[in-house]
């Protein structure tokens, strides 16, 4: 419980720590290996070997225990020299671990100074990292080794009793990772405690449960270092730059292959059925909104006569749809279509020419002649206009 | 010793468990209403109250505050007495509370339906309600603490440490959303402004959901399943260390509301880190209430009251295993803005809050009028019923969600937005039929399960005062010799209340100092100008409507969004905004630069009839806004109180504001007759207009980001 306590205190210091030097920082700081992803990725992995140890440390302490209560029962002599064993292999564990701390320390020291690099860190680094990745791995396997060697002991014990004693009950694995306590044996775990009929168990915390808890812990305090102390992972603005650049070369490399690539100078007018009939479908469907279907106009100029406000010419229609006239209500549409679709829509746009629709809008801006067309000879009767 | 007699008040019980069927049929029909009103508009019936920007806050409110809210009095009278062995602490407060909680939600929803409404969600009544509000809490805080400090038992137990943390931790979260200043009877402003106010919006609307819908109901839980099953709580450990960690990690978590928004980046990786962290303490008051059940799973198979907590304890486990998984930021990427976050409330609303409530009745009304239930089959029937209709109900929302998404944010080889807003919508209207079917699947549960109460009150008889009998708590409690540490503070009802203060007080001052304190936190943006008199009264006329309720004004840092939408908003934009306008769902596209984008007569067609402008829109029409004139005699009060809120007005503004008003708007409807569109300039529709054609629009007139003291001119 108090262990409990106490990591949970650290780690809120940590994070305050974390928080604290966020509000404090401002401008870039010196690059520290330390944000270096294969080295983070070494430390979780160390990390949580090292929470392995612990585990199993533990263990093997708890069922040293109960070697040692055994044993003292039947002599005396024997439980003393077992415990001291224990102990002793415990403390080379110790031993190993400050070991680590060691290694650690001089890994980060080393590993900024030298030139020589292993992937993008330090060799020195690298080998440091690694070997103590190989002593916790080393240590967990000798730990391992200790409680099979004790787990054997006690069931070589069992099966002497068992001749005596009813057979045990298998553990069934769900029982086993939320340590249910068997039910018969609930008398032993009530507190006494009584409300409105009531009562308490005194069951332990279930142990996926609790170093779950742990884990997110661990993943918050890493989270908030990648992000705001060794700055190593790219907060929204930084991810929306990179992501912008990645688009605009996949589209540039996309755009230099493909034959789409029209713009205002080099648009001509199409005339095919097929981009008439595409043009006229985004027309009727986004368009006609401000034109209307036939292109007479409503909020929007009509389009059908020979008047344009920002010039009749296709490439001047096609830069109309691409920029728009932001302060006269046409929106730029060069985000929602294409190049080719917009030369589809400016060729249509430019079929409708003369088409006269009932109820069209009255003419805005300067007559445009199309060039190569008989001079003074509009398309429709140009007295209605005028 | 000697045995004390008394009496448990049911009565009030009672009362509150006809306010929650009551309320709760009046809140879910409200919710079908407006999910019709998704894929069929005409249903808005061109009449104000019935748009769906006026009924989604009611609904909200009433299932929140009326149905849930109902459903914690009823509980925690009923567990409260037992827990505490004694009588609620003053009838006549019990009846205070009672009605004059009932009160504010007539009063929540006539204001609502009327457009009354501060614009922040889930904290939309206006002040005097919000007044209101405060003493009747105060009231029920007399009434629990009088109750628990006249206890005839030593220690308090987990349901009632839920009840106090519970208490407390809303008292402060209303208070501080709360804080407005009024320019008339129904009509405030927020204190805060722009990222300030989005943060204290969300860290009060997170911890709505934590502390008015999930900590009372774990002490309900704690209370009710343990009864019916007939079982121990698994482990008082497991209660001491999710409750403490609980409380203090919640509060935390609100700024994942606003992941890729304009707030500071450290304060949004605090919302992703302390919603991971929050998965274990919720998990376990989830896991104490399904191990109870150890041994007694099969009493699950016959009794309705376990099916429904259980199930209830199930959702409450996933829900608050997919929040966590929804605050990483590349999940949220994906999930903001879309149904996906209402498929997932609707876990929690439906499973958990509606469920454990049901469950609670079925155990209490049996208890209270003293017969069996009328009928188990009956109860069987709503409990699939309505775990079908939860599942109808989400999952199409999950689909709509993500396809959504995903359709925002393809490109063209080209590098165009492959779909148009509207295209995406279009799209997902067979979910949206979908889920409004899994809706109305529920209610048709929730209408069997009226009727089969109202049957066992009417072959029970009602124990009004039912009698019990205890010691009275000796005046020295001597402590158990080997005791566990955590039973003094249970000893200690108010050092267990100032404790939770402090737990719920960390986080909150944490996140909230700095984000009001430190300069840096919100750069200024000098060509950000306040807004004019008309953008003002058609910036009201927007939080009337409720357009935040369907319209973003946040674009976020996305390729898609900025092609889409423009530019992404700066924390400097929005330093005018009382309150803020962020929105938390685009059922419409975001409109934060949708200023210029396109002409005046537009916006005038678009609101007369969407579907004129936007064929397939789903957008009601708003045609009160023609007929309905601005309100200029309060424009001065509106300039005299965003001055006090520090928008930089010059002094004596108020005597200029209505001339610059009617200027403004007499340009604009100029604008709309050289389009043949003839409106007076005193209507709504051109305050609106003038507002809409404002938006995001500052910031192109000078890009630099620099740092302003000077007071500014408004209108640009």
């Amino acid at each position: 419980m108090q262990k409990i306590l106490k990591n949970c205190m650290v780690t809120t210091g940590l994070l305050l720590c974390s928080v604290s030097s966020i509000w404090a920082a401002d401008g870039p700081k010196p690059p520290s290996s330390l944000s270096n992803p294969f080295v983070e990725l070494l430390a979780i992995i160390i990390i949580g070997l090292a929470i392995v140890i612990g585990i199993l440390a533990k263990l093997v302490i708890e069922a040293a225990f109960v070697k040692v209560d055994k044993e003292k029962k039947e002599k005396s002599g024997s439980a003393i020299t077992t415990f001291f064993t224990i102990l002793f292999v415990l403390f080379s564990v110790n031993v190993f671990s400050q070991d680590n701390a060691v290694s650690d320390t001089t890994a980060s020291a080393v590993k900024v100074t030298l030139a020589s690099q292993l992937g993008s860190i330090s060799e020195t680094a690298y080998y440091l990292l690694s070997s103590v990745v190989l002593l916790e791995v080393l240590i967990i396997a000798s730990l391992l080794y200790m409680l099979k060697a004790f787990i054997a002991a006690e069931k070589k014990a069992l099966v002497v009793e068992a001749s005596s004693a009813p057979s045990v009950p298998k553990i069934h694995w769900w029982d086993k990772i939320n340590n249910f306590k068997p039910i018969q044996q609930e008398a032993n775990l009530d507190l006494g405690h009584d409300y409105d009929g009531i009562r308490e168990l005194d069951n332990r915390l279930p142990p996926w449960w609790l170093y779950g808890f742990y884990c997110c812990v661990i993943f918050a305090v890493v989270y908030m270092w990648e992000y705001h102390v060794s700055k190593s992972a790219p907060l929204s603005k930084e991810e929306y730059e990179i992501s912008v650049a990645k688009a605009d070369a996949e589209k540039a490399a996309y755009l230099e292959k493909s034959a789409s690539n029209v713009d205002e100078s080099t648009v001509k007018q199409l005339t095919d059925p097929e981009s008439l009939a595409a043009g006229k479908k985004n027309f009727e469907t986004i368009c006609a909104a401000c034109h209307m279907p036939t292109g007479g106009g409503s909020v929007g100029p009509n389009l059908t006569d020979d008047y344009w406000l920002h010039g009749g010419s296709i490439k001047d229609v096609f830069k109309t749809i691409k920029y728009g006239w932001q302060e006269k209500g046409m929106k730029s549409w060069k985000d929602d279509f294409s190049p080719v679709q917009i030369a589809q829509l400016a060729s249509y746009v430019k079929s409708l020419h003369g088409s006269n629709p009932p109820g069209g809008k009255a003419a805005q801006g300067t007559l445009y002649v199309e060039e190569g067309s008989a001079a003074g000879k509009p398309a429709t009767d140009s007295t209605k206009k005028n | 010793m000697q045995v004390e007699k008394f009496y448990y008040d049911n009565k009030t019980v009672k009362w509150f468990a006809y306010a929650v069927l009551v309320w709760g049929l009046v809140g879910m029909l409200a919710g079908l209403w407006i999910a019709v009103e998704m894929y069929y508009p005409p249903l808005s019936m061109g009449f104000a109250p019935t748009t769906f920007g006026r009924m989604r806050p009611v609904h909200t409110n009433a299932v929140i505050f009326a149905f849930v809210g109902n459903g914690i009095f009823m509980g925690v009278y009923y567990s409260l007495q037992r827990l505490c062995k004694a009588r609620m602490f003053s009838d006549t407060l019990s009846k205070i509370h009672f009605w004059g909680w009932q009160l504010i939600i007539v009063a929540a929803a006539l204001t609502l339906w009327g457009g009354c409404t501060s614009g922040k969600e889930y904290a939309e009544l206006e002040w005097p309600i919000d007044i209101a509000i405060t003493l009747i809490w105060v009231v029920f805080g007399i009434n629990l603490f009088g109750t628990i400090i006249k206890r005839r038992e030593a220690h308090i137990y987990v349901a009632i440490w839920f009840y106090i943390a519970t208490w407390v931790t809303v008292a402060m979260l209303h208070i501080v959303n709360s804080m407005e200043l009024p320019i008339s009877f129904l009509k405030s402003y927020s204190m805060y402004a722009g990222v300030q106010d989005a943060l204290v919006q969300w860290w009060y609307g997170h911890n709505a959901v934590a502390f008015f819908l999930t900590t009372p109901y774990l002490g309900l839980m704690y209370y009710f399943l343990p009864k019916a099953a007939n079982r121990p709580v698994y482990s008082y450990r497991l209660s001491i260390i999710h409750f403490w960690a609980l409380i203090f990690i919640y509060i935390w978590a609100g700024p994942h509301h606003l992941l890729y928004t304009a707030l500071p980046d450290w304060a949004q990786s605090l919302g992703t880190v302390f919603s991971i962290m929050l998965i274990a303490p919720s998990w376990g008051g989830m896991l104490n209430g399904l191990f109870t059940l150890r041994g007694a799973w099969d009493k699950v198979r016959e009794e309705p009251v376990l099916k429904f907590l259980v199930v209830a304890v199930t959702c409450y486990g996933m829900a608050t295993f997919e929040g966590p998984l929804l605050s990483l930021k590349n999940v949220n990427a994906i999930s903001h803005f879309t149904d996906w976050t209402i498929a997932h409330v609707h876990i929690g609303a439906l499973g958990w809050n509606g469920f454990m409530t049901f469950g609670v009745l079925y155990y209490l009304i049996p208890k209270m009028w003293n017969t069996p239930l009328y009928s188990k089959k009956l109860a069987g029937t709503h409990f699939w019923l309505g775990t079908i209709g939860i599942v109808l109900y989400a999952i199409p929302l999950y689909w709509a969600g993500f396809t959504q998404a995903m359709m925002w944010k393809t490109f063209t080889p080209e590098g165009q937005l492959k779909f148009q807003f509207l295209e995406t919508v279009t799209h997902i209207l067979p979910m949206y039929v979908a889920r409004s079917v899994g809706g109305a699947v529920y209610i048709v549960g929730v209408v069997i399960m009226t009727y089969n109460l109202i049957k066992t009150i009417r072959q029970g008889s009602f124990v009004p005062d039912e009698a019990a009998e205890a010691a009275p708590l000796p005046k020295v409690i001597t402590p158990h010799s080997n005791e566990h540490w955590h039973r003094w503070i249970e000893r200690r009802p108010l050092q267990m209340l100032v404790l939770s203060l402090v737990a719920v007080a960390i986080g909150g001052l944490i996140e909230l100092m700095p984000t009001f304190l430190v300069k840096e936190n919100i750069p200024t943006i000098s060509s950000v100008k306040p807004y004019t008199p008309l953008e003002l009264h058609g910036r009201d006329i927007y939080i009337r409507e409720g357009c935040y309720l369907c319209h973003s004004q946040m674009i976020r840092p996305f390729r898609d969004e900025v092609a889409r939408y423009g530019e992404y908003s700066k924390a400097g934009e929005f330093v005018y905004d009382h309150p803020f306008q962020w929105g938390s769902k685009r059922t419409g596209p975001d409109l934060a630069r949708v200023g210029g984008k396109y002409p005046d007569s537009w916006h005038y067609n678009h609101m007369m009839d969407p579907q004129s402008m936007s064929p397939g829109s789903i957008m009601p029409s708003y045609g009160w806004l023609y007929e309905d004139e601005i309100n200029a005699f309060q424009t001065p009060k509106m300039i005299w109180a965003m001055r006090k809120l520090g928008v930089p007005y010059p002094e004596g503004y108020e005597d200029q504001c209505n001339k610059d008003m009617q200027k403004q708007a007499t340009e604009i409807a100029n604008r709309l007759k050289a389009d043949k569109l003839v409106v007076k300039p005193e209507k709504e529709i051109v305050a609106l207009i003038a507002y809409l054609q404002r938006l995001g629009k500052d910031i192109k007139a000078a890009p630099k980001q620099e740092t302003t003291g000077e007071a500014a001119i408004p209108g640009n």
